[in-house]
């Protein structure tokens, strides 16, 4: 199900928590809560959180040869066992330097990413075993992740102060349901709750507990709606088992789309008895597990690993009511396990089996995210070669999203016929820079290439080896836009490149094909 | 009497300037929201002049969507009722006559001079905001160039900009030179964008339109309909064998409907239109000027032929090309005098996709986004003609379910592919299956609404929301 029009209010920084003035949560708290202070409540300190601090590179998606200037981001990390630190994803994306830091005693030591998962949004440091490392950790007690919380529980979610105190701001879970993280994908579970959060410096982790264990991370907070959804434990006990057997496999996905079949008159087309429960398979993916273990558009899926399906495609958690079918594998399952799907198709029941995958950012046509490495690119004589991504259609605002932008992002949408004819990424034409040999084409930018000298265009390594295969000494490169053919000189190409090597652009490499 | 040269002192009482006159318009501004009302009252008021026996030349954005048309000359109070003889919106151009002429029989019609020169002065002659009597305002000719024309904001002719003032109201005023019509004041920039920017139709375009209607019927411009790429690149030049000659240009996109749709391909390159050779960057020289090639074209009319020189493989070829209007982009631009085209049906509001449309319901739809941006681009309008959209969902019981699907295009209903409105039409008519299914593009449920209760439930919608007419498919 695509997801991509709930929008989300991610903490992006300290500037995204609002001060508040401490009457503001007096008012609330005297009508919701019966006991404890009106104000956020004060303890000393808790040994098992550090601060996380983190400096943050990515790539220009643009001018890939280059990175953005950096930019840093202070969080709270949890510390488990073996010394390791939770994170969210987002924290660490790009990192070029990681510290942790006690904070009472403001004692620092470099950490690295041991294991990232950037759809689950979830991260695990580490600090390079040595004597400054233990003494670091030897006032830190691992914290417990706790799966139990359920829809009415109170919990906190924690801060520091400037001089390490702990800051408490007390939530009550008031939904449970998916929901997309940071990233394009599938929904994942969340928590929702509703209650004002203090602002403090470190915002970009911050961990959420009830009686000293660990119920979840703050995914994002709404200050103006006050509503503040929670990465919870079960997504995180899940992360942190995958990473235990040495093989991470992240969470699996069937690679379906259901439409709901509550309305009736849908129903009766459908051949639905009235109380049936049951949604339609409007989409299966192609390589997906739907696929592979035979389900077919049409279908009516009715349950999932025993669990019956309803209308609206939920199910019954034992533990948090009806959520959506998605977290029975999503969350619940792990890749390789097997999956048991009954649906109901030409009238009769079906029940389906097959094994669990995921789909790779890589399997994408479009790739949906892209952290930690640069773009992959071409340049050849001043014309640059991207593989098309949602980070690059994203950087573009709503405003410049006519023409050629308009145009890719409807590709992003739509991939299916381009995956249909081979295509493992699409390879455009995304800039030209003023050489004499792209003389003439200055103006073009956001052209899908179909082929370079005869060859078939399926990603940019055949467009780095269509480029050795000129005819006459000029690249003819066939686009799917205007002006669809445009032709440069090989000699004077590879002159160009040679100049922009040492020239104005500061490029250091003609192409990025890692 | 002609008017005297452009520096002297003027006495309106001498009826000079008797024949350019005042045209006061009511309007009804057609509501693409609610195509089964009237629409939105208003009103405005440009310049027209005499141009023949009862024949007032003016802009069509003067009298566009007129319910009331009234002219007034500057010594004379009395309004003449009037009425649109011929308009022609992609040029902005429009011939209107009053209901009894004889008020203007003694008048002498304004003459026609031709493209003045840059640097030379004129002046622009009308009634524009300011005061109620005739105006005019003095400057000089700053640049001739091909320029998009804001009525339609599809359509592209050659235009003359100079630095007279030309304020809302001067529309379809003459600007004159030593007494005689260069051209017809029409648009500018807003003094917030760039100031003394005033742009008039000029000689070569008011003739071409009157030469058009002489049949009695306007045919619009007639098109190449074909996308030329400067031949700037040496590897380019030397690919498509024109090198270093500086003549042709590429052809870099052509559509397969317009008038060289089975002619010219891909990496063609025009060398010369009408024997007039084709510079690398797509301009010609005629008529003395340097101009966009199309220019020749433009003078032309739908059946007239022109001469085309060009290469495909190295390979120098000659064709002959009966031009014709090429409707696809029509839908692209504003459109105006229309009534809006609709189809209610069970609550459903089905409307042809055009600029009107988009406009008024504010589409953010990806898919009809896409749609309407790359109708040309992709050729959408090859395999669509008039997409349909679903613009809106009347909320009842029979359709509750489905009001999520409002801005969506329409593929298919009940087994009929829509091409058109009137295929929605068509396919409702088919009646062989207990539902009606409508088929949305790139949205992966159909729609569904079972026959009996959408026949019960579309009465009660057209009355509760009073809706008069469940159609207009237009006049037929």
């Amino acid at each position: 199900m695509k997801l991509s029009q709930i929008s989300l209010f991610l903490v992006l920084g300290a500037a995204t928590l609002p001060a508040q003035t401490p009457d503001a949560p007096k008012k609330q708290r005297a009508v919701a809560v019966t006991e404890g202070p009106a104000v956020a409540l004060q303890v000393v300190q808790n040994n098992s959180l550090v601060r996380v601090n983190a400096t943050s590179q990515p790539f220009s998606l643009h001018l890939p040869w280059q990175k953005e200037s950096p930019s840093s981001r202070r969080g709270l990390g949890v510390v488990l066992a073996g010394n390791r630190v939770l994170v969210t994803g987002q924290m660490v994306a790009d990192s070029t330097y990681i510290e942790l830091e006690l904070p009472e005693k403001g004692q620092k030591i470099p950490a690295k990413v041991v294991a990232v998962d950037y759809e689950a949004n979830l991260a695990l440091l580490e600090s390079v075993p040595s004597d400054r490392q233990k003494a670091f950790f030897a006032g830190l007690k691992p914290m417990a992740v706790d799966t139990s919380a359920r829809i009415g529980d109170t919990v906190d979610i924690l801060q520091t102060g400037r001089v390490g105190e702990l800051i408490k701001s007390e939530l009550k879970i008031g939904k449970v349901l998916t929901r997309r993280y940071n990233v394009e994908g599938s929904g994942f579970l969340v928590y929702e709750a509703n209650n004002i959060v203090r602002s403090e410096a470190n915002s970009f982790t911050l961990p959420v507990v009830k009686n000293g264990k660990l119920v979840g991370l703050l995914l994002s907070y709404d200050s103006k709606n006050q509503v503040t959804t929670i990465l919870p434990a079960p997504i995180i006990e899940h992360f942190l088992k995958d990473v235990a057997d040495g093989s991470y496999g992240g969470f699996p996905s069937l690679g379906m789309e259901l439409q709901s079949t509550l309305d009736e008159q849908y129903r009766e087309y459908l051949g639905l008895k009235p109380d049936a429960p049951g949604v339609l398979i409007s989409l299966v993916m192609k390589g997906g597990s739907a696929e592979k273990s035979g389900m077919k558009k049409g279908d009516i899926l009715i349950a999932i690993n025993g669990f019956a399906i309803d209308s609206r495609g939920d199910y019954k958690d034992p533990q948090f009511g009806a959520l959506s079918s998605s977290h029975l594998v999503r969350g619940r399952a792990y890749v390789g396990d097997k999956v048991e799907i009954k649906v109901i198709r030409d009238g009769k029941e079906v029940t389906l089996t097959g094994e669990l995958t995921r789909r790779k950012p890589d399997d994408y046509l479009v790739l949906p995210y892209l952290f930690d490495k640069g773009p992959r690119y071409v340049l050849m004589g001043g014309l640059l070669f991207q593989e098309l991504s949602s980070p690059y259609l994203d950087a573009f605002g709503e405003e410049q999203r006519g023409g050629a932008i308009l145009r890719l992002s409807h590709v992003a949408s739509h991939p299916e016929k381009y995956e249909e004819d081979g295509r493992k990424k699409l390879v455009f034409l995304s800039l030209v820079l003023p050489t004499p040999s792209a003389q003439g084409y200055e103006k073009l930018g956001g052209q899908v290439v179909n082929k370079v000298n005869g060859k078939a265009i399926n990603d940019l390594n055949d467009l780095a080896d269509a480029f050795k295969s000129a005819k006459d000494a000029v690249h003819v490169i066939e686009l799917n836009d205007f002006p669809h053919i445009i032709y440069l000189d090989t000699f004077n190409a590879e002159r160009d490149n040679m100049r922009l090597l040492e020239g104005a652009y500061r490029i250091g490499s003609l192409k990025r094909l890692e | 009497m002609a008017p005297p040269p452009a520096t002297q002192a003027i006495d309106v009482k001498s009826g000079a300037w008797e024949g350019i006159v005042n045209i006061d318009v009511s309007v009804l501004v057609p509501d693409y929201r609610e195509p089964w009302n009237a629409g939105q009252p208003s009103g405005g008021s440009g310049t027209g002049f005499l141009i023949g026996k009862n024949r007032f030349l003016t802009n069509a954005h003067v009298v566009s969507n007129a319910t009331r048309i009234l002219i007034r000359t500057t010594n004379d109070p009395e309004p003449h009722p009037a009425k649109i003889v011929h308009i022609a919106h992609d040029c902005d151009l429009a011939l209107i006559e009053a209901e009894d002429g004889s008020h203007f029989d003694k008048l002498k019609p304004l003459d026609f001079g031709g493209i003045p020169q840059l640097n030379t002065e004129v002046i622009a002659i009308g009634y524009p905001i300011g005061g109620d009597r005739i105006s005019v305002t003095r400057g000089v000719v700053s640049r001739i160039d091909f320029r998009p024309y804001s009525h339609t904001s599809v359509d592209s002719h050659l235009a003359i900009q100079v630095d007279a003032a030309i304020n809302p109201g001067n529309s379809g005023g003459p600007v004159m030179q030593e007494g005689k019509v260069v051209g017809v004041a029409f648009q500018g920039f807003s003094g917030r964008v760039a100031q003394n920017v005033g742009y008039m139709i000029p000689v070569p375009v008011i003739k071409r339109f009157l030469k058009d209607i002489e049949d009695g019927r306007y045919d619009h411009y007639v098109d190449l309909a074909a996308s030329d790429f400067p031949i700037e690149n040496p590897a380019q030049a030397k690919a498509l064998g024109t090198q270093g000659e500086g003549v042709g240009v590429m052809v870099g996109d052509v559509e397969p409907q317009g008038s060289v749709g089975d002619l010219l391909k891909i990496g063609d390159v025009i060398l010369s239109i009408d024997d007039n050779p084709v510079m690398n960057n797509g301009l010609v020289r005629f008529e003395g000027e340097l101009m966009d090639m199309n220019e020749i074209v433009e003078r032309k009319f739908a059946g007239d032929t022109i001469k085309l020189k060009y290469m495909r493989n190295g390979k120098k070829l000659e064709t002959t090309v009966t031009l014709k209007r090429f409707d696809p982009y029509v839908r692209l631009g504003a459109q105006y005098n229309q009534r809006p085209r609709y189809i209610v049906n069970a609550g459903l509001v089905f409307q042809p996709l055009d600029r009107n449309l988009m406009d008024a319901h504010q589409m953010r739809d990806d898919t009809v986004n896409y749609v309407f941006d790359n109708f040309l681009t992709d050729k959408l309008y090859v395999e669509r003609p008039e997409p349909v959209v679903l613009t809106n969902v009347l909320p009842d019981e029979v359709n509750t379910w489905i009001t999520p699907y409002a801005h969506s295009i329409v593929d298919e209903i009940n087994g009929v592919k829509i091409k058109s409105l009137k295929d929605v039409q068509t396919a409702l008519a088919k009646k062989d299956k207990p539902f009606i299914e409508i088929v949305l593009l790139e949205k992966n449920r159909p729609l569904v609404l079972k026959r009996e209760l959408a026949e019960d439930a579309h009465k009660r919608i057209m009355a509760t929301y009073n809706i008069l007419e469940d159609s207009y498919l237009g006049d037929e």
